[in-house]
């Protein structure tokens, strides 16, 4: 406080010109440290939540990850280093699980982000029933993804399923199919589950974007002779970058830790056509209570999407969209 | 001329194709598990299902209200959870809520408003703390909450509803705020306020559809959790909705109608939020999750 006070009333010299063209330079700095305590305190609950809800329990399961803990042999606690790690790398049913997870990741991913884009450049353009449509994308988005599960295991239902009513009327099937009893169709069911329920969320925030683009730059490019398709490639899929990466990071996000659709729907199945790494990583701690082989799964899958993330907001850093 | 509007027509027509596809796409799911939540036992196990007025009932729903009642289905007794259920995610998710707007509120203005050393090291420790899967946060926890006493208490479910929910809330307070011109506060500042002051009475008139979407979203978040709440809780004293219609969809021998019935009640709240809400949810996402 003393220190600024004294800079206040010192003689001009040759480098306050510079500070004289940035007005409030100086008195930022002098309220800085008030404003840092006041942040703090700002910030004092959040900061607890996080700390103890995220912070401990990922210290806690690195600990774990680190020794044999089986509760199955409850007495045994034993440190073991890299051991738990090494078990699960060079198990096959990892690389099993990581292939699985990597597929349904990206089809889900492609299939939301193209079927959401389509939908809201459709939900952009003016048409009668248009804001129907609108209201009834929420529904999806609204729908609890146990719920969903439910609602598409009756849909796949190898007996009575209104699927199989539908394409054997189609004439696509002779008869009747179990769905989920073939590892192909599972995981293929699984996605179309997944997508139906989680496509609503990429609709709504591709639409906020093209709703901001700017009329002006479509009557110039039409002013330039573009053709439809030029204004899309030019004007409507620069504008949407940051929309999408939004899109990518909270649907990626969202299918590596899809948990309640598997386990509705299919529990990994059959066989291990469905066991993601979220999956595999339950299966382990909760099934066989294994929990520092368990720990080590979670601590993989963890490692896995702070990568991704990373990666994701370097490209939106970079691009200088992200701002803090 | 002529030719032009045709175009339009045809155009138009096209449109509006689409637009009834999108509807099918999202409206025959959702509309099965409706159906058959007002179907018969034996109409929907026939095949093909009888569907037709006379095969209408509302007893599904009756039996949920009073479960030994008119019709003795499997799975009755599951059913009678279902309201309980319904009640107890009511209660965690409108608590997650309101502690959201808190907690967000106060963490968002600090980003906004205020240059501080760790400013951007915290932001990225909110928003990194968000990408830690569920799965491997649910052991840990588990063990606290137990040690604590804790398991089976709607309070403590809330409160670990905070990790899946407060960063998001934090990062959308931070952009309301800072779309919010600073010259009303500059103005009071002037006049004499305090930081209170202007927070209470002009930032948060100004941000409240900001913070009503962040409300609406954390209480979603909440409402769809099933991980953390098969965990942590035990009994009908806090099992949420979806971890009571789980039960049931497990159970092979849950009457088909009422495992519909439960799902149709389950999404009845978010459902009705999402509809009533549907301005508020749209701009909020859009205004506050992502600049143009």
């Amino acid at each position: 406080m003393k220190a600024s006070t004294a800079a206040q009333y010192r003689t001009p010299g040759p480098l306050d010109t510079a500070a004289g063209s940035f007005p409030g330079t100086r008195r930022r700095t002098r309220i800085s440290r008030h404003s840092a305590q006041f942040a703090y305190l700002l910030n004092a609950p959040s900061i607890l939540v996080i700390v103890l809800l995220v912070g401990y329990p990922i210290c806690y399961s690195v600990w774990v990850s680190l020794h044999r803990y089986d509760l199955r042999r409850p007495r045994i606690f034993r440190f073991v280093w890299l051991q738990n790690y090494i078990d699960v790398l060079i198990d096959p049913d990892f690389w099993t699980a990581l292939r699985i997870t990597v597929l349904f990741t990206l089809i889900a991913v492609v299939v939301i982000v193209s079927v959401g884009l389509a939908v809201a450049l459709l939900l952009n353009r003016q048409f009668p029933g248009r804001g129907f449509v609108r209201t009834v994308i929420l529904i999806p988005w609204a729908i609890p993804p146990v719920v969903n599960g439910l609602m598409w295991q009756w849909i796949y239902d190898p007996k009575i399923g209104a699927l199989n009513a539908l394409l054997r009327w189609l004439g696509i099937i002779d008869h009747y199919q179990g769905w989920l009893a073939v590892p192909t169709y599972a995981l293929g069911g699984l996605i179309v589950a997944h997508t139906w329920n989680e496509f609503a969320l990429a609709v709504i925030l591709f639409l906020g974007a093209l709703q901001r683009v700017p009329a002006e730059l479509y009557d110039a490019g039409r002013v330039d002779g573009c053709r439809s398709w030029q204004l899309f490639l030019h004007i409507t899929l620069p504008w949407l970058a940051q929309a999408l990466l939004i899109v990518l990071i909270l649907e990626t996000m969202l299918a590596v830790r899809a948990f309640d659709i598997i386990y509705v729907l299919t529990a990994g199945g059959p066989g291990t056509s469905t066991t993601t790494l979220t999956w595999a990583t339950y299966l382990t701690t909760f099934e066989n209570l294994d929990f520092g082989h368990g720990s080590a799964y979670a601590y993989i899958v963890t490692l896995i999407t702070l990568g991704l993330s990373v990666i994701y907001f370097r490209i939106l850093y970079g691009r200088g969209e992200f701002e803090a | 001329m002529t030719a032009a509007r045709t175009q339009s027509r045809f155009h138009t027509i096209l449109l509006m194709g689409g637009g009834l596809l999108v509807t099918i796409y999202v409206l025959a799911p959702f509309s099965w598990l409706v159906l058959t939540s007002f179907m018969r036992e034996n109409d929907v196990l026939s095949v093909p299902p009888k569907i037709g007025w006379d095969s209408f009932t509302i007893s599904n729903y009756l039996t949920f209200i009073h479960a030994s009642g008119i019709e003795a289905v499997v799975g009755s007794r599951a059913a009678e959870n279902t309201l309980p259920g319904i009640f107890n995610s009511l209660v965690a998710a409108t608590a997650t809520a309101a502690l959201n707007v808190v907690l967000g509120t106060l963490a968002g203005y600090s980003f906004a408003r205020l240059r501080f050393p760790g400013r951007m090291p915290l932001l990225l420790l909110y928003l990194g703390s968000r990408m830690v899967p569920g799965i491997a946060l649910i052991v840990p926890l588990y063990l606290t909450i137990r040690t604590f006493h804790l398991l089976d208490n709607l309070a403590a479910l809330a409160i670990t509803y905070l990790t899946l929910t407060l960063p998001f809330t934090i990062w959308l307070m931070k952009n309301y705020f800072q779309g919010i011109a600073r010259s009303l506060e500059e103005a009071a500042l002037v006049d004499g306020c305090t930081w209170a002051q202007i927070l209470w009475k002009i930032l948060i008139p100004v941000a409240a559809p900001g913070l009503a979407a962040t409300a609406i979203f954390a209480f979603m978040t909440a409402w769809n959790d099933y991980l953390f709440a098969v965990i942590l809780t035990t009994t009908m004293a806090a099992k949420t909705a979806p971890v009571v219609v789980a039960g049931f969809v497990t159970d092979v021998t849950t009457a088909r109608t009422l495992m519909a019935t439960g799902g149709v009640l389950a999404v009845l709240p978010p459902l009705l939020l999402a509809l009533m809400c549907q301005r508020m949810i749209v701009q909020g996402l859009t205004s506050g999750g992502v600049k143009g």
